[in-house]
């Protein structure tokens, strides 16, 4: 039997790369992906005070590792309450430079 | 609603309504984003084997960026447990509702760690001071600057 192609429909997905080893494998059961530890809402959706995600709601990372919307983070650091603390581990909040992979490799 | 506690909330809403609450938990009321009521108790050999307590969660529009007003309540059904950081209308003195608050904690996690509060008390007693506190306290638990001074219990 032979199948002809008519028509097909690219559709494109996007992800922010967390560095999280295998993201794609690591939706659970919601299929949600990772969450903000702040909104709990995905990465890849945006905080409260968005509407859209992307790049007008980026990540921030700290140099431990943690990722947040960057938007949920700052609310919280604005704070005195937050001492200036990752909200994970508690320690001074340091943003990390990213090395973004322009050869997209 | 709208409000960035509304939407935090409703996830909760739905963890507290689902296999995945944690056991001794249960939502008694959460007819708003402002006052919910739950129910806690401590399984297990503790010293409050077979009680019921139920505490008071009050939110504001910030919530979780800032923390919520827990306490335990105290009315004709429900009364404080006797604790050395509970004082007996209903005002808990825990570090994790004050300075010790991170947006990343959960009303699940607040039942959960204040269960483990009570299970690891050895001794039922008020708070040193507690007469003096409970005449002056405020209404709201965390306008109470506490000190924490006890990690033991």
């Amino acid at each position: 039997m032979k199948v002809h192609i008519k028509r097909w429909h690219a559709i494109a997905q996007w992800r922010w790369d967390t560095g999280a080893a295998d993201a794609d494998m690591d939706d659970g059961d919601d299929g949600e992906g990772d969450v903000c530890g702040i909104c709990r809402v995905p990465y890849e959706g945006c905080c409260p005070s968005c509407k859209m995600p992307g790049d007008d709601c980026p990540l921030i990372w700290g140099e431990c590792t943690h990722v947040f919307h960057m938007h949920c983070l700052l609310k919280w650091i604005g704070t005195a309450a937050s001492k200036q603390q990752c909200p994970m581990d508690r320690r001074a909040w340091v943003t990390a430079e990213r090395k973004v992979a322009t050869t997209g490799s | 609603m709208g409000s960035i506690s509304a939407r935090r909330l409703a996830k909760e809403y739905k963890e507290l309504n689902s296999d995945e609450c944690p056991v001794g938990i249960k939502l008694l009321q959460a007819d708003d984003f402002e006052t919910w009521i739950i129910a806690i108790e401590v399984l297990g050999e503790t010293l409050y084997k077979d009680e019921k307590f139920a505490l008071k969660f009050r939110f504001d529009p910030q919530y979780p960026i800032s923390s919520p007003a827990v306490q335990f309540v105290v009315d004709e059904k429900y009364q404080a447990p006797l604790h050395p950081h509970v004082y007996s209308n209903g005002h808990i003195c825990a570090s994790i509702l004050g300075e010790g608050w991170s947006p990343v904690l959960s009303v699940p996690a607040v039942c959960v760690t204040l269960q483990s509060m009570l299970a690891s008390c050895k001794k039922k007693e008020r708070p040193e001071g507690n007469d003096r506190y409970v005449r002056f306290a405020p209404d709201n638990p965390k306008k109470t600057k506490f000190m924490y001074d006890d990690d033991t219990v």
